[in-house]
């Protein structure tokens, strides 16, 4: 029904839209989701050929192709007869998008021709549940949830194949809004429709398929479902991630730095967490794969450890039974389970300490074979007992710097530095009296927090946590959990967290498995 | 309504005041302040004893105040020694001619005012738009007397094509039409002057007020929903538009009008309050200006009530707000 | 709102005409009178037309019309600045107290300054002037009295505006005293407004000193635009307007034009929907 190819949108020498491509075919319904100022707005003026009347110097390149025809290529009085029969649009429920001095009714009439209006648009708002006694009321007299009402029932009263939604729930509360989602979805049965919004609850609720949009650019695109509950792209997991809806457990988390397009490679690098070389030069195409689209060098977030099939038994007793999972890039997996369970075990595997009976682990995609300083410099652990893990002997700074002693890669004065600004990242000071005191000085908390700042020290990947706050009080324990949240967004590291405590896994975790008679089985939370 | 009609009073009072205060803080009585040092002297006796009841010199000051506001009340407005005739008497066979000079000045100005205002508006930057709004803040520049002063000599001396002075042609002898058509032909000149005055401060209201308007967010939505050009133009943006147009006018149009209106009168001779301002000018028959100047007040208040109504009536939203 | 009055005086093409023609003006007021005739010495030549000797003629009672619109022109630029000045400080104290105080004594400023608004100024001054014949400095005060209550109005509106602006509240949530308040933030923020209406008072003033002389209520002793205009229209019969009339009347628009485009610029400055027009 309506397809965009290569669509390119200027304001003078600002560029909105950077080639997109979609489809919307016939009772789909498209969600188009993003942060304010990536273009979604933008989009939906360009199918409705108003670009050029909210800016000057407007160009449009690409097409927009809509039964057959390409809207971007029709005069101001052929897009007339298109606009609002074949194709409507609620706008954004902005102040004075209802002319403030007429009659809601009248703004509506004025869409039909005929003088006999007036059953039909009773018939379609009372579709709404919108009292026809209202309906002769001014604008300011109506509630936000009235007004978009009043918007929903123009852009439908002329059964429209093609329907655009602009952000329809941004101004609504709670309850008009779940009301107004299902009116949206009793009128758009059989039609088309375009959903621009950054509310992911509506997204998700109304629509059957998502298009991603980051500055300007289409980075990633699927089912709904898909979309919402597997996201393929940083930025898209980012986003949900960022979404406080009503299923969501963990911690909000943001995307780190700030909404800043770039025109050079992949627009989102300077605030990907996985970024290589490639990205900062080259555009990534949008490809797909398995019904999926997305626009990644690195094809999306990548797992940074596989683990497969592992097996272990000790004397006779079988405690991992063909265990696999795998950690991405930027989530964290927790691993839920009683004591004596095996998820220590597991943990020793995966770092090399206890060799498994079967199976293999691969980092970034590659067979590990053997456990070298390599391999240690991208995935690092942090213990549970974490005074023990301190040698008493020595100081804060020869303990956090330790790390890179080993790894024989820096200079004193550099190990220094390093050392006082990863302290810093975790929240401790980095003066002198701090880094020459000793283990024995330090609550359980800073304990914590040394251990978790030299895990740090070498910029791993992957973060093998296990029960890093079972010792701490419950106030010293939020702080921990909330600074490893941060942690992760700015470095994206991917965690395997291990714990027993449910409550902790609920706040921390993007997934739960639990471990039971060695068998790793996926929780869901709610 | 507003608490506006307190300042209507509080401006009633105000003339009032000055008419009474003004004659009296000068030196000497207020009696030869206002008919002359020699008054006294050459009037007959019935008619110094009409003056002295009038003004009520031998009382006190204060009421003095009070008796000036009950005669005006009983609608005593003075007594014109230059006519020889009471001012209420000689105002009222003078205010029919500035009302219709007026009453059609308004309404064919705000017409013009409004559309050129609205055309003007809509088609921001273009040709028609930058000429309209140069020519129109140009000639506002131009003072009313001096527009008026133009066009009688270019019109009434250069062309000769209409007649200049006054209201009708004297001792013509027409009859029937002929009487229509020479009022007519008196009233072209000093009504199409008066109109060039008015249109330019509707324009520049009109104008502005689109400007603002065809970048509101409803209009967008008029463009989706496929309207005609017109209807969005008067329709949407236009109707938004004639808001300021009325409020803003309301405020000022009743001066506007009114000053207009005198100065046109003046250089014209229309036998109206601004030719009878002008003569008691020249003549000193100060009764007569104390009497136009509380008349004319009255009437600006009057259209200023009115404005007021139909300002309400224009946007829904006042009506809400209280 | 950060405003850069040069850069938008730069891209205004009618505010710089304007400013030039202001400039002209007053350097053709201060300067030229040096050169020509004293306006008031009657000569024998009555109603000539311009010559050499007299650039725009004479008039009924032979005075040189050049040199009276030279001096008429200094009378317009006095009346319009001082006057300005004068109603401006007025409108700015009144319109501050009131907005900044509120309560009864803003309800009873408005009130009255509305009741001002709807009178027919003209008329009043007209009414006024008749009685007490003021000289020029009596007019120029008279003026302002009548002339300051629609600024008012505006800057009154502008200080409760301001009144509600965070930086205004941030500022006093610092612990500063109201007069700080006003000194530092919201007269400074006024700036504008406070331009505008100077233009606009000195304009209404150039306009109403005109209309007043041009009907005949004028000290003698004063030459002004307006009042050559009134003598010369006695005469409009004769082809002396040309001469006469028509100049002292373009000279008076020019003044008034010149005032209409900085008063634009600068409106144009404070409200940012009226740009690109």
């Amino acid at each position: 029904m309506l397809k965009v190819k290569n669509l390119r949108t200027s304001y003078g020498k600002n560029e909105i839209l950077k080639g997109l491509d979609f489809e919307v075919s016939k009772e789909d319904i498209v969600a188009v989701i993003g942060e304010s100022g990536t273009g979604k707005t933008t989009l939906a003026l360009a199918i409705m050929g108003l670009l050029r009347y909210q800016q000057d110097n407007v160009k449009i390149s690409g097409e927009i192709v809509f039964n057959g025809i390409d809207l971007s290529r029709l005069k101001e009085d052929e897009l007339k007869k298109i606009r609002w029969s074949k194709i409507s649009i609620v706008f954004q429920n902005v102040d004075n998008i209802l002319n403030p001095v007429i009659p809601v009714f009248k703004q509506i009439k004025e869409i039909l021709n005929s003088n006999d209006g007036t059953s039909i648009i009773n018939d379609m708002l009372e579709k709404m549940d919108f009292p026809v006694s209202r309906a002769y009321a001014y604008p300011y007299q109506l509630s936000m949830g009235e007004k978009q009402k009043v918007m929903l029932a123009m852009a439908y009263i002329l059964n429209p194949e093609f329907v655009i939604l602009d952000e329809p729930t941004s101004a609504l509360d709670f309850e008009s809004k779940n009301n107004l989602i299902k009116i949206i979805k009793e009128l758009s049965s059989q039609k088309a429709v375009l959903l621009a919004t950054h509310d992911l609850d509506t997204a998700q609720n109304i629509s059957n398929k998502t298009v991603v949009l980051y500055g300007g650019n289409i980075i990633e695109s699927g089912s709904t479902k898909d979309v919402f509950t597997n996201p393929r792209h940083p930025y898209t997991r980012g986003l949900i991630r960022s979404y406080p809806s009503e299923t969501r457990t963990k911690d909000l988390q943001g995307i780190k730095g700030n909404p800043g397009f770039t025109d050079n490679g992949c627009c989102f690098w300077p605030r990907c967490t996985q970024a290589i070389q490639i990205c900062k030069e080259e555009k990534p195409l949008l490809t797909e794969s398995n019904g999926r689209k997305i626009a990644c060098h690195r094809y999306g977030i990548i797992p940074l450890v596989s683990v497969s099939r592992i097996k272990k038994t000790y004397e006779n007793r079988s405690i991992l039974k063909s265990i696999s999972f795998d950690v991405y890039e930027g989530e964290t997996l927790t691993i839920l389970g009683r004591s004596g369970s095996g998820k220590t075990t597991l943990a020793k595997i995966i770092m090399g300490l206890i060799k498994p009976d079967d199976g293999e682990i691969c980092l970034e995609n590659m067979k590990v074979t053997c456990w070298d300083s390599a391999f240690y410099k991208k995935v690092q652990m942090i213990f549970q007992d974490t005074r023990a893990a301190l040698s008493h002997r020595l100081n804060i700074l020869e303990s956090v710097t330790e790390p890179l002693l080993i790894q024989k890669c820096k200079s004193n004065e550099e190990m220094v530095d390093a050392a006082k600004q990863v302290l810093s990242e975790v929240g401790l000071p980095g003066s002198d009296d701090f880094l020459y005191s000793y283990p024995h000085h330090l609550s359980g908390g800073e304990l914590q927090r040394v251990v978790i700042a030299r895990a740090l020290i070498l910029s791993p990947r992957v973060l093998i946590a296990d029960e890093p706050t079972s010792a701490l009080d419950p106030s010293i324990q939020a702080k921990v959990l909330k600074l490893l949240n941060q942690i992760q967004e700015q470095r994206g590291l991917g965690m395997l967290f291990i714990t027993h405590d449910l409550g902790v896994a609920r706040k921390v975790s993007d997934r739960v498995m639990e471990i039971n008679n060695g068998i790793l089985k996926e929780k869901i939370l709610r | 309504m507003n608490k506006r009609w307190v300042s209507y009073i509080i401006a009633f009072f105000i003339i009032i005041s000055l008419n009474f205060a003004i004659p009296r803080l000068l030196p000497g009585d207020p009696v030869s302040a206002i008919y002359g040092e020699d008054v006294m002297v050459k009037l007959s006796e019935d008619v110094k004893e009409y003056i002295n009841s009038a003004y009520n010199i031998d009382k006190p000051v204060i009421s003095q105040y009070f008796l000036y506001l009950a005669s005006l009340f009983k609608g005593n407005l003075g007594y014109s020694l230059y006519y020889k005739q009471s001012v209420g008497k000689l105002l009222m066979s003078y205010m029919p001619f500035t009302l219709l000079l007026m009453g059609l000045a308004v309404i064919i100005s705000s017409f013009f005012a409004f559309i050129l205002g609205i055309e003007s508006g809509w088609r921001r930057g273009k040709k028609i738009d930058l000429f309209l709004l140069y020519s129109i803040i140009i000639s506002s520049g131009f003072p009313s007397f001096f527009i008026a002063a133009l066009f009688l000599i270019f019109f009434g001396i250069t062309l000769g094509a209409l007649p200049m002075q006054g209201a009708r042609t004297a001792y013509s002898g027409f009859t029937g039409f002929g009487i229509t058509s020479d009022f007519l032909k008196h009233l072209v000149l000093p009504l199409s002057s008066l109109i060039f005055i008015l249109i330019p401060p509707g324009y520049f209201l009109t104008r502005n007020a689109m400007l603002s308007n065809i970048k509101e967010p409803y209009i967008l939505l008029a463009r989706a929903k496929g309207l005609s050009d017109s209807k969005i133009r008067y329709g949407h943006a236009g109707r938004n538009s004639l808001i300021p147009f009325v409020t803003q006018t309301g405020m000022r149009m009743g001066t506007i009008i009114v000053t207009g209106s005198l100065f046109i009168e003046m250089v014209f001779s229309y036998p109206g309050m601004g030719s009878l301002i002008y003569n008691s000018i020249l003549n000193r028959d100060y009764p007569v200006l104390q009497g136009s100047l509380l008349i004319v007040t009255f009437l600006v208040l009057i259209i200023n009530f009115f404005m007021d109504i139909l300002y309400v009536k224009i946007d829904p939203r006042i009506k809400y707000a209280h | 709102m950060h405003i850069n009055t040069a850069q938008k005086l730069r891209k205004d093409k009618n505010a710089q005409a304007g400013i030039i023609i202001i400039i002209l003006l007053l350097i053709f007021a201060i300067a030229v009178p040096i050169f020509t005739k004293a306006p008031d010495v009657f000569s024998e030549k009555i109603l000539a037309r311009p010559d050499c000797e007299n650039l725009l003629g004479t008039n009924d009672i032979g005075q040189d019309i050049f040199s009276r619109l030279i001096y008429g022109l200094r009378t317009s630029l006095l009346v319009s600045v001082s006057t300005g000045l004068i109603s401006t400080a007025i409108s700015v104290v009144i319109g501050v107290l009131a907005g900044f105080k509120g309560g009864l004594l803003d309800i009873i400023f408005m009130r009255f300054i509305d009741a001002f608004l709807v009178l027919p100024v003209i008329l009043v001054l007209i009414f006024v002037s008749v009685f007490i014949k003021p000289g020029i400095i009596n007019l120029i005060i008279l003026i302002s009295l009548f002339q300051w209550q629609g600024t008012a109005r505006i800057i009154r509106g502008q200080t409760l505006a301001l009144k509600e602006k965070t930086h205004i509240y941030a500022a006093a949530t610092f612990g500063s005293k109201k007069s700080y308040l006003l000194v530092r933030h919201i007269i400074p923020d006024l700036g504008h407004i406070i331009v505008v209406s100077f233009i606009y008072n000195a304009r209404a003033a150039v306009f109403m000193e005109a209309g007043m002389a041009f009907i005949g209520v004028s000290n003698p002793s004063t030459i002004s635009l307006g009042k050559i205009m009134h003598d010369a229209f006695k005469f409009y019969y004769l082809p002396a307007w040309v001469w006469w009339l028509l100049p002292a009347g373009l000279l008076l628009s020019m003044l008034l034009v010149s005032l209409t485009f900085l008063g634009n610029l600068m409106e144009k400055i404070i409200d940012p929907r009226l740009q690109n027009a």
